[in-house]
């Protein structure tokens, strides 16, 4: 067994030695600026694989992609864990992408995997979720957070006469930019809804099913409450089928952010008053023209307009590239949409 | 029994170089097909990228030798991350202090298994199970689910990103911790008792084996070395949060089994847990290197098991029938 | 009273929980809520009383989860394509049993080790779901949900179907051969064959038949709601196996009856609501989880350990 043994780890060190000598420069991530016609490679990171909103944004992206004439690679976590972005970062490294577009689940741990891309000479953006600013060139922002979060909580005063109790519905109580965003509602609230009251706050770990039962359980907890607000939008249908369930219907409100697809039924059925989002299939558009022209030097920091394609021009904040404003999905023209 | 246990380590050691010829089989195939897949940066990544399930493996050999099973690791790498954390951000520790403090909660937490599994002899899969569930709760508790602890000191995320000596400098920890675990179970008397309680407790406890304390030890090890791979994970990513490290255990029992180590105990080896962990990492990395979708690793893990498991049964199975033998029985219990 | 001892200690706890309840949080028990709660709880508990044969049988299932997430999707596809219901549920339990089947070939044909067969299918199908779905949701036509009842009565339909099955078994389990050759092999397989009873093909019908309750349990979550999340059955194999372990089934086997494994699901499943109710933060659920498996756990091993003292 000794000798088998010894064999095998000679084989190993050979085998692991041999590589050593293997070509180690990256496809084109250089820092020339690179004639019009190049291809790049894009890496576009999801927060998670498999998630509706992504796919939208993906869709958007391989759009961009195309018309730009540069090869887009989606891959994302598809487990909770959370260095699983760090690690498809890091591969997409040693692939040699020539740029990065990234939307970050933890804002300092991914940042870490990011500045390791810029060291290499890869360009990074991030959308929907920022990293850490000295992480990337530019964060295509869909509408800041406390936009987002404002527009939630103004909507839902708004619904509720500026007087009542409401409850949130999340999707897991660690996400970044969840958190930032039930921050905002909370500003706001404060700030200009004091007859309001929020009188819990709930995780559904991103699963439909759990937002319904937990749904269920807030309704029969606070009987006067008014309104669900999910940060999630895998919470908006999950709440409205419990507040359906229950009879509800109008007496509770439900609003959040999610997609029009998902939620057409119920925004049909009166159940849901409304539901925020943007367009993702234009944020992921425009964040692939944005990476593009920060890998070839088009956009850089301190230009004020960015025109990216088919959608026009965009204004920059900074190093917000603004995609513009939430729009409300609601009764009227959420049927002019299909994502 | 001098010829059984002979043939029995002739079947493992196949197992095993069968393993490593297919590993070095998908380290060619992805070296192909994939792009700057077989350089040295890449595998340095892999290094780091596996670390941390590799030191779970490790420690779950022994346990699974014995003829138990850990499933709170992972649970526990969270729990220890975030208490690292909560000791330098919040108890103001040093880093070292910090760290000492956090292997002994780990050793703590073995503790508890320890004793509901050997003092208490209950089942070791539904202890875990309930620590499983305990300590990801207690995590997510401590946190408020919300709180993550970042703005280490650049000293300490040396350990999780940088290289020393050309080398990721967690591989120095990994290396003791195989040369640690190695020694234990392929030289030293403990690691014969492992082996012995596995095959049969009775037995074992009738040849004078203290069942008690050599269990207890292992599952104590474990908690020490989740808190180790905690420690390492912060560094890597450089952020403690309560979610650390889900699904680590699967991983690290998807890689003993793999290696060749039964599930039942009593048969077992480190080398084969360290193929089982380089054939699942190869597999990952090459994978994304190839640019493939990623589902395709983790369907491909559970075929490569499935097989693993299949293979090691199938030349029992082949000379049973030519002997005309009693068919395959159903598997023992499960720990 | 003493043989049901286990049993009627976690019935006992229940009552305990529900009376604390009543007293701080008696808005717990409004009977809409109460029944919202039940019938989502009803397809758990169907595939708890499959776990519960598996594990009696001295096996152990971990795939479950996948399996009702593929076949939940594969309802939803054939529904949205107009199927009659009755075949569309017919498919679902269908599916389930194939893959069951798979799992009990491998188990029970190749004598491979229950946990790691169901550990490699588990992320097999799930991976393989995933990358076909990539996370869209099945949209339902509207005569799906509740089978095309009313709310009430298709949620009334569900939890009686739920409970229908468990008495059944329950029954089934103490009076059919069948049932007793379960124990039999779940305490000693060797003993049974020589006794007569065909351990291998007991086995792998135990998986069969635990694929098939869980393809029901899939459509019976399905017509719950008019879309099909493909992450539904997220977590269930930790749901059912705490379940089954709280309710006083013996993981090594032939020992346990579903009364217990019922009173378990109904105490596992009221935590979370429980904690609404009580203005408990939500993250105190998975200690409470644990804290409760292992308490059942320990009792048991107390009293072995005082039966042979």
């Amino acid at each position: 067994m000794k000798k088998t043994f010894s064999l095998l780890l000679a084989m190993t060190v050979a085998v692991f030695s041999g590589c050593k000598q293997s070509a180690e420069t990256p496809s084109g991530g250089n820092n020339t600026p690179a004639p019009a016609a190049k291809q790049l490679t894009i890496g576009f990171l999801p927060k998670s694989k498999g998630n509706a909103y992504f796919v939208s944004c993906a869709k958007g992206a391989q759009r961009a992609a195309d018309e730009l004439g540069d090869k887009l690679i989606v891959d994302g976590p598809t487990d909770p864990d959370p260095a699983r972005q760090n690690e498809i970062v890091e591969n997409w490294i040693t692939l040699g992408v020539d740029v990065i577009a990234a939307s970050c689940e933890n804002k300092e741990g991914i940042s870490t995997a990011l500045r390791k891309a810029q060291a290499k000479g890869i360009k990074v953006v991030t959308y929907d979720a920022d990293a850490l600013p000295d992480a990337r060139s530019f964060f295509v922002n869909q509408a800041t957070s406390q936009g987002i979060g404002y527009a939630l909580m103004d909507e839902a005063a708004r619904l509720c006469d500026t007087n009542g109790e409401f409850a949130v519905i999340t999707g897991s109580l660690t996400a970044g930019n969840q958190v930032a965003w039930r921050k905002y509602v909370e500003e706001r609230r404060a700030a200009a809804y004091s007859n309001m009251k929020c009188d819990a706050v709930e995780a559904c770990d991103d699963l439909k099913d759990k937002a319904q039962s937990e749904t269920t359980a807030l309704l029969s907890t606070y009987p006067n409450l008014k309104l669900i607000l999910s940060t999630t939008s895998l919470g908006v249908p999950g709440a409205a089928e419990a507040i359906k369930q229950a009879g509800k219907t109008g007496v509770v409100k439900n609003i959040g952010l999610g997609l029009p697809n998902e939620n057409k039924r119920y925004v049909h059925d009166g159940v849901t008053q409304g539901v925020i989002l943007w367009k993702t299939e234009d944020l992921g558009y425009l964040t692939v023209y944005a990476a593009d022209a920060v890998a070839k030097g088009a956009l850089k920091s301190g230009d004020k307009m960015f025109k990216a394609g088919s959608l026009g021009e965009f204004e920059i904040q900074g190093d917000n590239i603004m995609l513009g404003k939430p729009f409300t999905f609601n009764k009227d023209n959420i049927d002019q949409f299909d994502f | 029994m001098n010829t059984d246990k002979h043939g029995l380590k002739k079947n493992l050691l196949r197992h095993e170089t069968i393993l490593f010829v297919v590993l070095v089989a998908e380290w060619l195939f992805f070296d192909v097909i994939g792009h700057n897949f077989g350089t040295y940066d890449n595998t340095c990544d892999i290094l780091r990228h596996y670390c941390e399930i590799g030191l779970l493996a490790l420690a779950m050999t022994p346990i699974i030798l014995t003829g138990g099973i850990d499933l709170s690791v992972a649970s526990l790498l969270g729990l220890c991350a975030i208490l690292f954390g909560k000791f330098w951000r919040d108890a103001g520790m040093p880093i070292p202090l910090a760290a000492a403090c956090t292997i002994g909660v780990g050793a703590l937490a073995g503790g508890l298994n320890a004793t509901l599994i050997s003092w208490l002899r209950l089942p070791p899969l539904i202890v875990t199970l309930g620590t499983y569930s305990l300590f990801r709760g207690l995590a997510e508790a401590i946190t408020h689910g919300v709180d993550t602890f970042t703005d280490f000191p650049n000293s300490f995320l040396f350990l999780g990103q940088e290289r020393w000596l050309g080398i990721p400098a967690q591989a120095f920890v990994f290396i003791i911790a195989t040369i640690f675990f190695w020694l234990l179970v392929h030289r030293t008397t403990f690691g014969r008792s492992f082996r012995a309680i596995g095959f049969s407790p009775e037995g074992a406890h009738y040849a004078g084996i203290p069942l008690g304390r050599r269990v207890a030890m292992v599952y104590v090890l474990a908690g020490v070395v989740s808190a180790i791979a905690a420690i390492i994970y912060t560094a890597r990513l450089g952020q403690a949060k309560a979610d650390a490290g889900t699904g680590y255990e699967l991983f690290a029992i998807t890689a003993v089994v793999l290696g060749g180590t039964s599930i039942f105990g009593g048969v077992g080896s480190i080398h084969g847990t360290l193929l089982g962990v380089a054939a699942i990492a190869v597999l990952h990395s090459g994978i994304a290197h190839a640019v493939l979708p990623g589902e395709m690793a983790g369907m491909l893990t559970g075929l490569l098991l499935i097989l693993a498991l299949a293979g090691s049964i199938l030349p029992k199975m082949i000379s049973g029938l030519r002997a005309r033998k009693s068919a395959p029985r159903l598997a023992k219990q499960i720990p | 009273m003493k043989k049901y001892f286990r049993e009627l200690s976690v019935a006992a706890a229940l009552g305990i929980l529900l009376l604390a309840l009543g007293i701080f949080a008696p808005s717990f028990f409004q009977p809409q809520p109460l029944l919202s709660l039940v019938t989502r709880e009803a397809p758990t508990l169907v595939v708890a009383c499959g776990m519960a044969l598996v594990i009696i049988c001295r096996q152990i299932d971990i795939s479950v989860g996948s399996m009702f997430a593929v076949c939940s999707v594969c309802a939803g596809l054939l529904a949205a394509m107009h199927w009659p219901l009755a075949l569309v549920l017919a498919a679902s339990v269908l599916i389930g049993a194939v893959f069951g089947a798979f799992n009990g070939a491998l188990v029970a044909g190749l004598g491979l080790p229950s946990i790691v067969v169901t550990l490699a299918t588990m992320v097999t199908w799930r991976e393989g779901l995933r990358w076909l779905r990539q996370g869209v949701w099945v949209d339902l036509p509207n005569d799906v949900q509740w089978f095309g009842l009313p709310q009430m009565a298709g949620q009334w339909t569900l939890v009686l179907v739920a409970l229908t099955i468990l008495i059944l078994l329950a029954l089934a389990m103490k009076h059919f051969s069948v049932g007793r050759f379960i124990y039999a092999v779940g305490s000693d397989a060797e003993a049974a064959r020589l006794a007569g009873i065909r351990p291998r093909l007991l086995t792998f019908g135990v998986f069969v038949f635990m694929g098939a309750l869980t393809g029901l349990a899939a459509m019976m979550n399905t017509i719950q709601s008019p879309q099909v999340d493909p992450n539904s059955g997220t977590g269930l194999e930790l749901k059912t196996i705490a379940a089954v372990v709280v309710g006083g089934v013996a993981i090594s086997g032939g020992r346990g009856t579903l009364w217990g494994v019922f009173a378990g699901l109904l105490l596992l499943a009221c935590i979370s609501p429980a904690l609404t109710h009580l203005h408990v933060e939500a993250f105190w659920g998975k200690v409470i989880q644990g804290a409760i498996i292992l308490l059942a756990v320990v009792a048991d091993g107390l009293r072995t350990r005082k039966q042979r003292n």
